[in-house]
């Protein structure tokens, strides 16, 4: 017989076993008690591991939903937080990147597509036009600052990260500190340089860094970074380097800071150069 | 036609035998006597696989029926003896014998291999009826005292049983 007869034959061999096997367990389950308690538990045994485990094969396949879920909760919960101490006046605390000016308007959004590997790296959104984004808004997160919006379709918006050659931050350290431009470092995917401070402001290693504010695009006082080695250069200024606390290996919850007050500085800074 | 009538009528007359063994003899809780196992061994290789189950099946139901009381459980037993008997069969007495649908017979391949083709059938016999009839409420001592206790006797059983029914095969 040839091997698809042979292979039939035993499919269809196998197929009349469990039918019949099957049938004698039902009739022992019917006509035994000891049997029938025997078989139900190892029945209701076979049915929880089954479900258990589709169980949790749903659950792994439904994670991302639920972190997309539970992102949009958080930051609703942060807008709340953010609106109530507008109203109550409460300093924000140093640890996170609310505003409390109401200068800007934070959206919620999910990295789709983030590049690490060249020198000019880029973030791609999924919020766009649709969700009222505009070109020039900083991209944030809770430990960082992400990038810029340069261009914005209907659904998704293109970001350059900061890990581009081309992108500088203005930066302080401390709460009071010197202020400088943060660049990367072009090399690791958590380490920046913060360069031009002064010489004659002393400067220690494991201060912390945080946006200025001078920018219209970020918030003042995210937390950037942590200061490391200091290097003088041409013998006038600092360049001192920073460990980030946000890693970009990781990246997928971002959000999108856009300043209300950007068309009247615009307007402002356009009247000065005429 | 006379050797079919004849095994037909052996087949009945073993099956009634068996029925009346389950009824009448009771050697103990250690000990349960069955030549089911040897019956299905014998059927004629050229019985296909599912007929042979289904006439197992019949069998094993008809001794649960007028013997056992618990309807299903050598039914279920037998179905797997039933399952492994060609390819059992071919593998101890070789393929040529089965393509030219000749039984084995101890006079034609020996003691052995009919000897260990019984205690395979009735092993695998035993192990399923004492786990069903077991249910999960005996000791494991008790089951496999009672397994090997019971394969001794069926064997011992079967040999002349299966002797007799290949008797034919020269």
């Amino acid at each position: 017989m040839s091997g698809k007869g042979n292979i039939f034959r035993i499919l269809s061999n196998a197929a009349v076993f469990i039918l019949l096997e099957v049938a004698a367990l039902i009739m022992l389950r019917n006509n035994g008690r000891m049997q029938d308690i025997w078989i139900s538990r190892g029945v209701r045994n076979f049915q929880a591991a089954v479900w258990g485990g589709t169980e949790a094969v749903r659950d792994y396949f439904s994670l991302r939903k639920e972190n997309d879920r539970l992102a949009e909760k958080n930051h609703r919960l942060e807008n709340l937080v953010r609106e109530y101490r507008q109203l109550t006046g409460i300093d924000i605390p140093a640890d996170s990147a609310d505003d409390i000016s109401g200068r800007f308007r934070f959206t919620h959004a999910r990295a789709v597509k983030v590049s690490r590997n060249k020198q000019h790296n880029y973030l791609i959104l999924d919020k766009g036009t649709d969700d009222g984004i505009k070109e020039l808004s900083g991209v944030i997160t809770d430990s960082g600052v992400i990038g810029i919006i340069d261009a914005v379709g209907e659904r998704y918006s293109y970001a350059r990260s900061f890990q581009n050659s081309g992108m500088t931050v203005s930066a302080r350290i401390g709460s009071d500190g010197p202020v400088g431009e943060m660049i990367w470092d072009g090399v690791s995917s958590n380490g920046a340089v913060l360069m031009a401070i002064p010489l004659h402001i002393p400067v220690q290693p494991g201060d912390t860094v945080y946006t200025s504010g001078f920018s219209s695009i970020f918030p003042a006082d995210i937390p950037l970074g942590i200061t490391g080695e200091a290097t003088v250069i041409n013998g006038s200024t600092y360049n001192i380097q920073v460990t980030l606390f946000t890693d970009f290996s990781s990246i997928k919850y971002v959000t999108i800071a856009e300043n209300n007050d950007d068309e009247a500085i615009k307007e402002l800074e356009n009247r000065d150069e005429d | 036609m006379k050797t079919e009538q004849n095994t037909t009528l052996m087949y009945i007359l073993l099956v009634i035998a068996q029925i009346l063994v389950c009824n009448f003899i009771n050697v103990g809780p250690y000990v349960f006597i069955s030549i089911l196992p040897a019956i299905i061994l014998c059927l004629p290789p050229t019985i296909p696989c599912i007929l042979l189950m289904l006439l197992a099946s019949v069998s094993g139901l008809a001794v649960d029926w007028l013997a056992e009381g618990i309807i299903g459980l050598n039914m279920a037993s037998i179905l797997p003896v039933a399952f492994i008997r060609n390819p059992l069969c071919r593998l101890l007495f070789g393929r040529e014998h089965m393509e030219r649908g000749e039984n084995f017979s101890i006079r034609k391949n020996g003691i052995s291999k009919v000897a260990a083709a019984i205690v395979i059938c009735q092993a695998l016999f035993l192990a399923v009826y004492i786990f069903l009839d077991g249910a999960g409420t005996r000791p494991f001592l008790f089951c496999l005292s009672r397994f090997a206790a019971s394969l001794l006797c069926g064997c011992l059983l079967s040999l002349p049983v299966v002797n007799m029914l290949t008797s034919n095969e020269r």
